[in-house]
């Protein structure tokens, strides 16, 4: 800056006054441009502490309520099965034991029309029979209402499927969201190369216990009780 | 102790509805002489003044584990012979090694069938009867 003042000066001196023009044009445009990267450095960085608080708010919001929230659904949903498995097997506990005394029932009169039809039932024994064939249609009717009436209350038990599938999507909606705001995070404030490595990486085994296995190309597991048995035969089981 | 209908037999999961799933299955086999816990914590001290003839453990349960209650029963002298069978949604090959290598003397992955628990509880009872 100090050369170009004196050249400056030396060039008014000298009576050059076009050059000296020419030369303060110069020193003018370079300052300009150191100016104008300055200005864009500064609104790059206001730009991306405007995106960074909006996604410090998304972040807060998830810890704040979001998260929170799924939580209380995915108990919903434990809640919500527990209880239709219940049902169902009120329901079926309930069928059950009148379905085998109509099995009992039904092997008995087979028996007895059986003899019926032999010719070898005794008057007083058929006079038995008709009045005991008459009360069982009598039972019959309301044990298979009964039935009826539990097995309908089985299928209705089957709704928690749709309940607790729009509760699943939503916290699935979540989980996205979540993910969508670390890659964000990673871009800014991380590495984005050890983002695509680690997402290209062997997963390595877990250890301790871990509940159903979902992904079926994995080795380290049996998938099924045929690799159950396999696996404790080849131990000598 | 070969095979007694009567057999006392203790189920331990911390899900109450797949207790009662193995009960209603042990019922329909026969086995009606069962009783419930709902993680090892409760179902050790069960054991040990039960007298109890067969354990059907869950592994993953909040409080001591399955795995875990295994062991502690192998390493009873008054429970060390009981039969145990493991019913459980556990499936690393490390983690059948593990109970296999602890003493258990059945495991069956979870989802199962009726078939299955019978076919397992046969087995058992062939081999310690």
């Amino acid at each position: 800056m100090l050369s170009k003042a004196k050249e400056l000066v030396g060039l008014l001196e000298s009576g050059q006054q076009d050059a000296a023009n020419q030369l303060l044009d110069q020193m003018r445009t370079e300052r300009d441009v150191n100016l104008f990267s300055e200005i864009g450095k500064l609104t790059r960085q206001l730009h991306e502490a405007l995106a960074t608080f909006q996604l410090d708010n998304r972040i807060t919001s998830f810890a704040a309520h979001d998260i929170p929230d799924a939580r209380e659904r995915l108990k919903y949903v434990i809640a919500m099965t527990e209880q239709a498995a219940n049902r169902t097997m009120d329901g079926l506990e309930k069928v059950t034991p009148l379905v085998s005394q109509l099995t009992v029932q039904a092997s008995d009169f087979h028996k007895k029309m059986d003899k019926l039809m032999r010719r070898e039932m005794q008057p007083g024994e058929f006079r038995a029979l008709c009045t005991d064939l008459l009360a069982h249609f009598d039972n019959t009717e309301k044990q298979l209402t009964d039935i009826q009436h539990n097995l309908s209350d089985v299928i209705l038990a089957q709704d928690y499927q749709d309940l607790t599938g729009q509760v699943i999507r939503r916290v699935i909606t979540l989980v996205q969201d979540v993910e969508g705001s670390l890659v964000e995070l990673i871009k800014m404030f991380g590495n984005m190369t050890e983002l695509t490595e680690s997402k290209a990486a062997v997963i390595q085994p877990k250890t301790g216990v871990e509940g159903p296995v979902v992904d079926k190309t994995r080795q380290d597991v049996v998938h099924g009780q045929d690799d159950v048995d396999a696996l404790l035969s080849s131990l000598g089981f | 102790m070969a095979y007694d209908k009567n057999m006392k037999i203790l189920i331990v999961d911390d899900f109450s509805t797949m207790r009662r799933i193995i009960k209603n299955l042990l019922r329909d086999l026969g086995f009606t002489n069962t009783q419930e816990a709902d993680d090892g914590a409760t179902a050790l001290p069960m054991l040990q003044v039960g007298n109890f003839d067969f354990l059907i453990t869950d592994w993953n349960m909040p409080g001591m584990q399955g795995i875990d209650l295994l062991k502690a029963v192998r390493a009873d002298a008054n429970l060390a012979s009981l039969p145990v069978l493991m019913v459980t949604a556990e499936a690393k090959r490390e983690q059948i090694v593990e109970a296999a290598q602890s003493g258990v003397n059945g495991y069956i992955v979870k989802p199962f069938t009726a078939q299955t628990l019978e076919e397992k509880i046969n087995k058992i009872f062939e081999r310690v009867g």
